[in-house]
């Protein structure tokens, strides 16, 4: 077991750091625009990736997979945060790790077989589609500055890695952020920034108790909050682990990684983080860029919460336009695009539960995870 | 009486010839067969990495095709160099005059492997490090340590570069895993008659190791093998590796890894330490 540990922390240590890099890179856009979901301030997504891709690096059960802040646990925070405020927030990412704990203890990530891979596929399209749609009022009454900087941020990333020789050194969505930001800093652009949209870390984080009552009636507040998120973390970290199992062909600790996502929320919520999970497009990244270790997630919170406290005032001058360009991928990559084609191949009944869940999530505003109650039904 | 099999994991690394000459040197002196084992391993590290950290449609699917084109490659390649190798050892087995020679390959890590193989093998016998870590002046393999506690058969490791052992030191320090060390010599028939044995002890009182030599003697004292004692006071590492060096030792027979790993992380393990400090082969009693 010791060996094993050793193994996975330094058993590819030039590839790991080199892919925590690239992650941590990709990670903060993501954290700051995830963050603007809520409804919260961007430092708090970025105080909750840090804590999150750090505590999961020595406590998750799947090494290699990158949790942080995600949209899946974001979307469903909108309400809570626009009624309560950011301190009923905290506690009930709190709580939500607390669940995750239990439910690790309970064994219930083995109910996730049971979960087919319709409802998983729906998920996950549903998911880009609320990525995709969280972008739209960042595109409504605007000038046509903002249009034509979208769609050179997307050319950009989409584009530049086909770039010879720095094209597949340099992580493209960066590029992306650099390129834009330098174009509307230099041609003085009147564009919505990244500093419009709320405070940026400028410290490091520091230990906090989330300031709100402790009655029942906050916890009867924060509870199905706790619940949804609990679910939906957990549900998302799974099938991401799946994914990384299946990439790398190795095997990982389920129950490990339910405990360690409930510690992950915990640390965050500790630190005014907001809640988050496992990130499917980021692990694949990860693994893509080579990482295969648990230091790979460890380098990409610690190397995030470096560049976001040292170059907070350079992230304050980075247009909307680019995060913009920077969510429109993740939602595309999200999308499993495949899905459209096996419609006409797969049985009807699989179809129709994947578009069922797709539109359910949609209907219920994503209030809790229907998708696997319709599973169960069916 | 069931025919006894040594199993030799040989790769392509430098010791990779030693470990066939050791291995039929064992295999001729306790009348085994033996068994030339390479195994396949996926290192599951890419060696085609792409930074450019943007999240393409279809990505999970287009990477999941790379990376296992890319095993299969490797897997191929490494399949027909492993053959090669066997190949080579076996002829050179029956060179030897050996005709019980087979030959396996397996995918996955030596470990497992070996740990399929127990319950046939009498004795494995491993290189002291692999291809992995050719370069590396000092020090062991990453899968040695995994690989003997893996099973409960005797194992060899070579160290060295093949030479007809001679001189052979079998450290007794009363240890039930040093007991069944002491029984393997002594009824095994497995080391060669040719091969002087050295009994040692090492006790921080000199009363206490002349008592474990006595113990010692007695074991021997039935079967018809003539051996030379020592009793040592000291330090044990310090005394047992100057000993080694003082008589020309060529292999070190002692009881492995008695204790846990959770015991090995906390306090290095002693067999270990001796491993590292050691220049002879060494037989490893589990």
């Amino acid at each position: 077991m010791l060996l094993s540990a050793k193994q996975d922390w330094l058993g590819n240590i030039r590839g790991d750091i080199l892919a925590g890099i690239v992650v941590a890179i990709a990670l903060v856009p993501e954290a700051i625009a995830f963050s603007i979901i809520a409804g919260v301030d961007p430092k708090i997504g970025l105080y909750a990736s840090f804590a999150i891709a750090v505590i999961i690096a020595i406590t998750g059960g799947r090494a290699g997979m990158i949790s942080a802040a995600t949209a899946a646990t974001a979307l469903l925070m909108v309400t809570l945060v626009k009624d309560y405020g950011l301190q009923y927030l905290l506690a009930a990412t709190v709580l939500a790790g607390v669940f995750q704990i239990i439910a690790g203890y309970l064994n219930l990530h083995k109910f996730m077989s049971f979960i087919s891979k319709s409802v998983m596929t729906g998920f996950l399209n549903a998911l880009a589609i609320l990525i995709f749609m969280a972008q739209v009022p960042e595109l409504m009454n605007v000038t046509w500055h903002m249009y034509a900087l979208t769609a050179a941020g997307l050319g950009i990333i989409y584009l530049f890695p086909y770039v010879p020789v720095v094209g597949k050194i340099l992580p493209s969505p960066l590029v992306n952020i650099i390129a834009l930001t330098a174009l509307v800093y230099y041609m003085g652009i009147d564009v919505r920034s990244i500093g419009d949209m709320g405070a940026l870390p400028d410290t490091l984080p520091v230990f906090l108790w989330p300031d709100v009552p402790f009655n029942m009636e906050t916890l009867w507040i924060v509870m199905p909050y706790s619940i949804s998120i609990a679910v939906v973390g957990l549900l998302e970290s799974l099938l991401t682990a799946n994914v990384i199992d299946e990439l790398t062909d190795t095997e990982s600790d389920k129950k490990r990684e339910c405990k360690g996502q409930g510690l992950a929320n915990i640390g965050s919520g500790l630190i005014g983080g907001m809640a988050g999970c496992a990130m499917i497009g980021q692990s694949i990244i990860n693994v893509k860029s080579g990482g295969r270790g648990r230091l790979s997630a460890m380098t990409a919170g610690v190397v995030l919460l470096i560049l976001v406290v040292f170059l907070s005032d350079l992230l304050k001058i980075v247009p909307m336009a680019a995060l913009v360009a920077v969510m429109i991928m993740v939602s595309i990559g999200t999308f499993n695009w495949a899905s459209i084609k096996e419609l006409k191949t797969n049985p009807t009944s699989a179809s129709v539960v994947m578009v069922a869940t797709v539109i359910i999530i949609h209907r219920f505003n994503y209030a809790k995870c229907r998708g696997t109650y319709l599973c169960k039904i069916i | 009486m069931t025919t006894k099999m040594i199993v030799a994991c040989i790769d392509g690394s430098e010791l990779g010839h030693s470990v066939v000459e050791h291995a039929i040197w064992l295999a001729q002196s306790s009348q085994s067969t033996l068994m030339f084992l390479h195994t396949i391993e996926h290192s599951h590290q890419s060696e085609h990495v792409h930074r450019e950290g943007n999240l393409t449609p279809n990505m999970k699917e287009q990477l999941l095709d790379e990376l296992s084109d890319e095993e299969r490659l490797q897997s191929k390649k490494r399949l027909s160099e492993g053959k090669v190798i066997l190949d080579d050892a076996k002829q050179q087995a029956e060179q030897a005059g050996l005709t019980a020679v087979s030959t396996k390959q397996r995918h996955g890590t030596l470990p497992e492997a070996l740990a399929d193989l127990e319950a046939e093998a009498s004795l494995v016998v491993l290189g002291a490090k692999g291809e992995d870590h050719q370069g590396e002046k000092q020090g062991l393999g990453s899968q040695l340590e995994a690989a003997i506690r893996a099973i409960h058969t005797p194992v060899f490791i070579v160290k060295t570069n093949f030479t007809q052992p001679k001189k052979m030191m079998l450290a007794y320090n009363g240890s039930p895993t040093s007991v069944k060390a002491l029984k393997f010599i002594a009824e095994g028939n497995v080391i060669s008659e040719a091969v002087d044995i050295h009994v040692v002890a090492v006790k921080a009182d000199i009363e206490e190791a002349k008592n474990l030599i006595d113990e010692a003697s007695m074991t021997f004292s039935k079967s018809d093998r003539v051996i030379s004692t020592r009793a040592l006071q000291g330090e044990v590492l310090e005394t047992l590796t100057s000993y080694q060096q003082e008589n020309e030792i060529d292999v070190t027979t002692m009881g492995a890894f008695s204790h846990g790993k959770l015991h090995g992380f906390f306090f290095g393990s002693f067999t270990t330490r001796m491993l590292l400090e050691s220049a002879t082969s060494f037989l490893l009693i589990r």
